[in-house]
C-alpha cells in the first residue's frame, strides 16, 4: 500500500470523534520512539530528547476517510530498567508502534522479543506496525528495507520505514495500526463494547448511529444499535417532562 | 363713400389691373387739369378689388335683380352708379323689381331716384328686425339677470352657510390635529416602549426557553441566557444614571434575576443528569452542551460546586468498578486477563494495578480537560506541570483527586498485603522502588496533595520499612552467626558471600530505579541506609568473629581472612558509584587492619631475615652504653645476622610472602609485602647508621658491613626490593599515624598505596 495514502489530510484536531483507540510505542532505548510521537502530535522535531522515563501519555484525534478517531498514545521507555513499569501499560492496548533504528542492527534484531511481549500482554487482536526509524540517514543504514519487511511479513506485522527528523511517513503507522483495527471491527474480531478492548465508541458515532445514518461498518450497526437506543433513552430523560429536568 | 374716397390712393398698390389701366394713365396724365377727367380719372381709377367694396356691390345688385342679356352694358357705363346703389340697397330684398324690369335700364333708373327711400326703408325694416330681435333677447336678459340674482342669493346663503361651517370645522380640525399629534406621540412612545421591552424584557419563549422543562438545554436557552445577561447588564448601567434606580429597572432586574436563577437552576439539573448518565459510560466524551453549560455554571460557583460534586460522585463510583472489574475479571473474553490472576508475580501485580491507576488519570483528565473547554496543551503526563495556576486547574486537580481517590483503598490493600508477603528483600526493594516511581509520577500528576500521593506515600513508606525490616533482620541473624572453626580457608565463607549478592542485587535495583536527575546528595541518600544496615554488622561481625576463631586455632590467619572479607566486600561496593561514602568507611577500616598485618609482617620478615635481635637492641637501646655492647648487637651477633640477611635476601620471601598470598587480591599482597620490604629497608639504613656511628664503637665497621650483601649500601638493597628508596622510617611511620588518625586521608593513602 502506497504510504501517501495515509500522509494526505490526516491533520485534524477535532473534539468529537467516532472510536477512541489505545496505542503503546514500544521498541529498544534511543530508536526515536518520543520523537516520532512528538512529531505526529506537535508535528515538529524534537530536539534534544532525553530518555523518556517510564511512560508518557499523549493523544491526537486524527480523520481516516469518514471516521474520526481519537487516538490515546502511550510511549514507553526502551530502557531495560524500566521494563517492569512498561509492561504493564500493554494491557488493554489496541495497537503497538513498534519502533526499531534503521542505523542500530541490535534494535532490529531486539525486535522478536518485544513484538513476543507484546503479543502475550496486551490483548490478541494486537496490531502491531513496524516502524524503521531514522530514515533520513541512509548513509549509517544497517538493517536493509527488504530484510525488515521480510521480518515484518513473517511475523503478520505492517511495516513502513519513517523519519521523525523531516517527518516522513510519520502518520502513517498510526493511520495504518487504524485503519487494521476499524477492518477487525468490521469483521467483528474486535468489539469496541466491550472493556479493554483498547477500542471505544466516541460520542460521534453513537450519535450517528443514533440519527440512523450509514455506517460502513455492517457488524457495527448490528452492535451498535442497542447503544443507540440506549443514547436515545438518554436523550428522553431530558427532554419532556421528565423529572430530572 | 368711403370706398370711393379711398380707391384714388389705391391704384400703385392694385398690381393685378396695372396692364389694363396703364392706356388711360397716360391719358389722364395728359388731361390732368381737367376737372371732368379728374372725376373720371377718380372713379376709372375706383379699385373694386376690395372685398368691402365687392360686397357692397353685391349687395346692390341683389337689390336690383338685372337681366342676363344687358349685363355687359350695365357694368361698362353703369359703374359709377352701381356703386352707390349697391351700397344702400344691398339689404333690401327686391325681387319684384328685379323681375318686374322690362326695359333695359329701367330699373337702374329707378334705382337712381329711389335709391335713398329704398335705403331707408331697407334700413327701418333692418332695424325693426334688429329691435325685435333685441326685445327678445332683453326679455331674455332679464330672464337670465333674475336668474342670476336668484342665483347669487342662493351664492350668498351657501357663502355663509360655508362660512359658518368652515367656522365651526375650525375646531374640529384643531381638535382633530392636535389628536392626530397625540396619536403620533403616543405612537412613538409605543414604539419606545417595545423597543425597549423587547430590550429590557424576555419574550414569552425566552421565559419559556429559560424556565420550562419542556424546553431542552440547547442553542435557544444559552441565547435566552445571554439575552437576560446582557438585558441585566443594560439596565445596571441604565440605573448608574443620574436618576438612580428607576422602579421599572427595579422590576426588570428583579424578573430577570429570577429567571435567571431559573435558568441557573435548569443548567443544574441539565449537568446533573449529563453527569449522571455520562458518569456511567466508561467512555468519556463531552457534548458541546455539557461544555457551554459549564462554561455558565462558572458564574454561580456554589451551583457548578453542586454539579461536579455529582460528577465526581459518579465518576469515583465509576472508576472504583472499572478498577474492581479490571482487577478481577478483567477484558472482553478475559483478555486483557485480570489483573489479580497475577497476583503471585508481586511486581507485575502491583505494576499493573498502578500503570491501570495511571491510564486512568490521565483519560480522566483528557476528560476534564474537555468538560472545562481547556485545550490540552500536549504536555506528556509524568511530564513537570508548568502551567499557570487557574481556577479550572484547581477544580481540576480537585476532582482528579477525588475521582480517584476511591481507588486508594483497593490499591492499599492490595499492595499492602503483597508487599507483607514478600519474602524475598529484593523483590521488596523493587516494589518500594516500583511504588517510588509511580509516587514522583502521580505528584507530578495530580500534585502533592492528592489522596492518591499521599496513599502511595505511604504504601511506598510501608514497602521501604518491610525492606528495610528483611534486611536488617537478615544483617542480624548474619551478625548472630559463627564460623565454622574447624574451616581452615581464609577466603570468605558463604554466609557473607551470599550476603553480599543480595546486597548486590539491591544496589542493582537501586542504581536501576534511579532517574537521572537526582544530584549526588540524592543518590547518596537513596542507598545509605541500605548499606549501613547490610555492611556495618557484617564488618563488626567479621573482625570479632575472626579474631575469637584465630584464639581457638592460632594457625589460622585471622588478619589476612578480615582483609579478605573487608576486601571482597569493597569490591562489591566499588561496582556502583553510589556507594563511594560507604566505600571510603570500608576504606578506613580495611587500612587499619592492613596496617595490623603490615606491622605484623614487617615483624616476620624482620625475624625471617635474621634482624629481629639486632633491631630490637637498637630500639631499645638507650644510655650511655654503646651499642656493641649490648649482648643483641655485639659485632659477632651482628656479623651472624647480617650473614643471615644476606641469605634470605636470595630466598624467595623478597618477591612474595606466602602468608600474604592468601590475600586474595593481588594489590594488597603486593602492597603490604612492599610497605613491609620498605620498612625493612628503613630498618637496615638505620642499622647501617648505628654501627657507623663513632659513639657506638663499633671496629672496622665498614668492613662489618661489607662482609655481607648489600654491603651496607641502602639504595643497592632497594634495587633488590624493586622500590624507590623512601624517606626515613621515623618519617614514614608518623606519616601512618597521621593517616590512621585521620580517617578521609587513609583511604586517599591507602588507594595510592594499592595502585603502586
Amino acid at each position: 500500500m502506497p504510504s501517501n495514502y495515509y500522509d494526505s489530510d490526516a491533520t485534524e484536531l477535532v473534539e468529537t470523534y467516532d472510536f477512541l483507540m489505545k496505542y503503546i510505542v514500544i521498541g529498544e532505548a534511543g530508536t526515536g520512539k518520543s520523537c516520532l510521537l512528538h512529531h505526529f502530535t506537535h508535528n515538529s522535531f524534537k530536539d534534544h530528547s532525553q530518555h523518556t522515563i517510564g511512560v508518557e501519555f499523549s493523544s491526537r484525534t486524527v480523520r481516516l476517510g469518514e471516521k474520526r478517531i481519537k487516538l490515546q498514545l502511550w510511549d514507553t521507555a526502551g530502557q531495560e530498567r524500566f521494563r517492569s513499569v512498561t509492561r504493564s501499560y500493554y494491557r488493554g492496548a489496541a495497537g503497538a508502534i513498534l519502533v526499531y533504528d534503521i542505523t542500530n542492527r541490535e534494535s532490529f534484531i531486539n525486535l522478536s522479543r518485544w513484538l513476543a511481549d507484546a503479543r502475550t500482554l496486551a490483548s490478541p487482536n494486537l496490531v502491531v506496525v513496524l516502524v524503521g526509524n531514522k530514515s533520513d540517514r541512509e548513509d549509517d543504514r544497517e538493517v536493509e528495507w527488504a530484510e525488515a519487511s521480510r521480518w515484518a511479513a513473517e511475523n503478520d506485522v505492517h511495516f513502513l520505514e519513517a523519519s521523525s527528523l523531516t517527518g516522513e511517513n510519520v502518520e502513517a503507522p498510526f493511520l495504518m495500526a487504524a485503519r487494521a483495527i476499524l477492518l477487525a471491527i468490521e469483521s467483528g474480531t474486535l468489539d469496541p463494547e466491550k472493556a479493554g478492548s483498547g477500542v471505544s465508541y466516541g460520542d460521534r458515532a453513537l450519535r450517528r448511529v443514533n440519527s440512523s445514518s450509514r455506517l460502513s461498518f455492517g457488524s457495527l450497526s448490528g452492535s451498535a444499535r442497542r447503544k443507540g437506543g440506549a443514547v436515545k433513552l438518554k436523550v428522553k430523560n431530558w427532554i419532556p417532562g421528565s423529572k430530572c429536568c | 363713400m368711403a370706398s370711393a374716397t379711398s380707391s384714388p390712393r389705391r391704384p400703385s398698390a392694385s398690381a393685378q389691373s396695372e396692364s389694363s389701366q396703364s392706356d388711360r394713365r397716360t391719358v389722364s396724365a395728359t388731361q390732368s387739369r381737367n376737372p371732368v377727367s379728374q372725376r373720371l380719372s377718380k372713379v376709372l381709377g375706383t379699385n373694386f378689388d376690395n372685398e368691402d367694396t365687392r360686397q357692397a356691390l353685391r349687395t346692390l345688385s341683389d337689390l336690383y335683380a338685372i337681366p342676363r342679356g344687358k349685363e355687359v352694358h350695365i357694368v361698362v357705363d353703369d359703374g359709377d352708379d352701381e356703386l352707390g346703389q349697391e351700397s344702400f340697397e344691398t339689404p333690401l330684398p327686391a325681387p319684384t323689381i328685379v323681375l318686374v324690369e322690362s326695359v333695359p335700364g329701367e330699373s337702374a333708373a329707378r334705382a337712381r331716384k329711389n335709391l335713398r327711400r329704398d335705403m331707408e326703408t331697407q334700413l327701418a325694416e333692418g332695424s325693426r328686425k334688429f329691435l325685435q330681435a333685441l326685445g327678445e333677447v332683453d326679455a331674455k336678459l332679464c330672464e337670465l339677470q333674475i336668474n342670476v340674482a336668484a342665483m347669487r342669493s342662493s351664492c350668498d346663503e351657501a357663502e355663509t352657510q360655508l362660512a359658518l361651517t368652515n367656522e365651526s370645522s375650525k375646531l374640529l380640525l384643531e381638535r382633530a390635529g392636535s389628536l392626530r399629534d397625540e396619536r403620533q406621540e403616543v405612537e412613538d412612545k409605543k414604539s419606545i416602549i417595545s423597543l425597549f421591552l423587547a430590550r429590557f424584557t424576555l419574550s414569552e419563549a425566552e421565559i419559556d426557553a429559560l424556565t420550562s422543562r419542556e424546553v431542552p438545554i440547547g442553542q435557544r436557552f444559552f441565547q435566552a441566557m445571554d439575552k437576560t445577561e446582557r438585558i441585566r447588564e443594560d439596565c445596571r448601567v441604565l440605573m448608574a444614571g443620574e436618576d438612580g434606580s428607576t422602579r421599572a429597572g427595579l422590576e426588570i432586574m428583579a424578573s430577570t434575576s429570577s429567571h435567571l436563577e431559573q435558568g441557573y437552576e435548569k443548567i443544574l439539573r441539565y449537568c446533573s443528569t449529563e453527569f449522571r448518565n455520562l458518569g456511567r459510560d466508561s467512555q468519556l466524551e463531552v457534548s458541546p452542551g455539557i461544555k457551554e453549560a459549564i462554561l455558565r455554571l462558572r458564574k454561580r460557583p456554589e451551583l457548578l460546586t453542586e454539579a461536579l460534586t455529582i460528577l465526581s460522585e459518579t465518576r469515583q463510583a465509576t472508576l472504583l468498578s472499572s478498577f474492581i472489574a479490571a482487577l478481577t475479571r478483567g477484558g472482553p473474553s478475559g483478555y486483557p486477563r485480570p489483573i489479580e490472576l497475577h497476583a503471585h508475580d508481586p511486581l507485575r501485580y502491583v505494576g499493573d494495578m498502578l500503570a491501570w491507576v495511571h491510564q486512568a488519570i490521565a483519560a480522566e483528565r483528557e476528560f476534564l480537560e474537555s468538560i472545562f473547554s481547556l485545550k490540552s496543551d500536549g504536555r506528556m503526563v509524568g511530564s513537570v506541570r508548568n502551567a499557570p495556576q487557574s481556577e479550572e486547574e484547581d477544580w481540576m486537580r480537585e476532582l482528579m483527586d477525588l475521582a480517584v481517590g476511591k481507588l486508594c483503598v483497593p490499591l492499599k490493600l492490595r499492595v499492602q498485603q503483597t508487599v507483607r508477603s514478600q519474602e524475598s528483600s529484593i523483590v521488596s526493594y523493587k516494589i518500594a522502588n516500583l511504588l517510588q516511581f509511580y509516587l514522583m509520577t502521580m505528584r507530578r500528576t495530580i500534585g502533592e496533595q492528592a489522596l492518591l500521593s499521599s496513599t502511595l506515600k505511604e504504601i511506598t513508606d510501608i514497602a521501604y520499612r518491610v525492606f528495610y525490616d528483611s534486611i536488617e533482620t537478615q544483617s542480624l541473624a548474619l551478625a548472630r552467626s559463627r564460623f565454622d572453626h574447624d574451616d581452615p580457608s581464609l577466603t570468605p565463607p558463604h554466609v557473607i558471600l551470599d550476603h553480599a549478592q543480595i546486597l548486590r542485587e539491591v544496589m542493582q535495583v537501586y542504581q536501576s530505579s534511579l532517574l537521572g536527575d537526582e544530584d549526588e546528595d540524592e543518590i547518596n541518600a537513596g542507598i545509605n541506609q541500605v548499606l549501613d544496615i547490610m555492611i556495618d554488622p557484617v564488618v563488626q561481625m567479621c573482625i570479632t568473629n575472626s579474631e575469637e576463631k584465630a584464639k581457638l586455632r592460632p594457625r589460622w590467619d585471622g588478619q589476612v581472612f578480615i582483609l579478605n572479607c573487608l576486601c571482597y566486600l569493597q569490591g562489591v561496593l566499588a561496582a556502583f558509584d553510589f556507594t563511594t561514602q560507604k566505600q571510603k568507611d570500608l576504606q578506613t577500616i580495611l587500612n587499619k587492619r592492613a596496617k595490623v598485618l603490615t606491622d605484623e609482617h614487617r615483624d616476620s620478615i624482620l625475624r625471617d631475615a635474621g634482624l629481629w635481635e639486632i633491631t630490637e637492641a637498637i630500639v631499645h637501646h638507650a644510655g650511655e652504653e654503646p651499642l656493641s655492647r649490648i649482648p643483641a648487637a655485639q659485632p659477632a651477633d651482628l656479623q651472624r645476622s647480617l650473614k643471615n640477611f644476606s641469605a634470605w635476601l636470595s630466598g624467595l620471601e623478597v618477591v612474595q610472602s606466602p602468608r600474604l598470598s592468601q590475600l586474595i587480591i593481588q594489590k594488597m599482597h603486593t602492597r603490604i609485602h612492599q610497605d613491609a620490604l620498605a620498612r625493612l629497608a628503613q630498618t637496615y639504613r638505620r642499622i647501617c647508621e648505628e654501627v657507623k656511628n663513632p659513639a657506638n664503637r663499633y671496629e672496622a665497621a665498614a668492613t662489618l658491613l661489607g662482609s655481607e650483601r648489600p654491603f651496607g649500601q641502602v639504595h643497592l638493597l632497594w634495587q633488590i626490593f624493586g622500590l624507590e628508596e623512601r624517606e626515613r622510617e621515623e618519617e614514614s611511620e608518623s606519616e601512618d599515624d597521621e593517616s590512621d588518625g585521620d580517617d578521609s586521608d587513609g583511604s586517599g593513602s591507602g588507594k595510592e598505596g594499592s595502585e603502586e
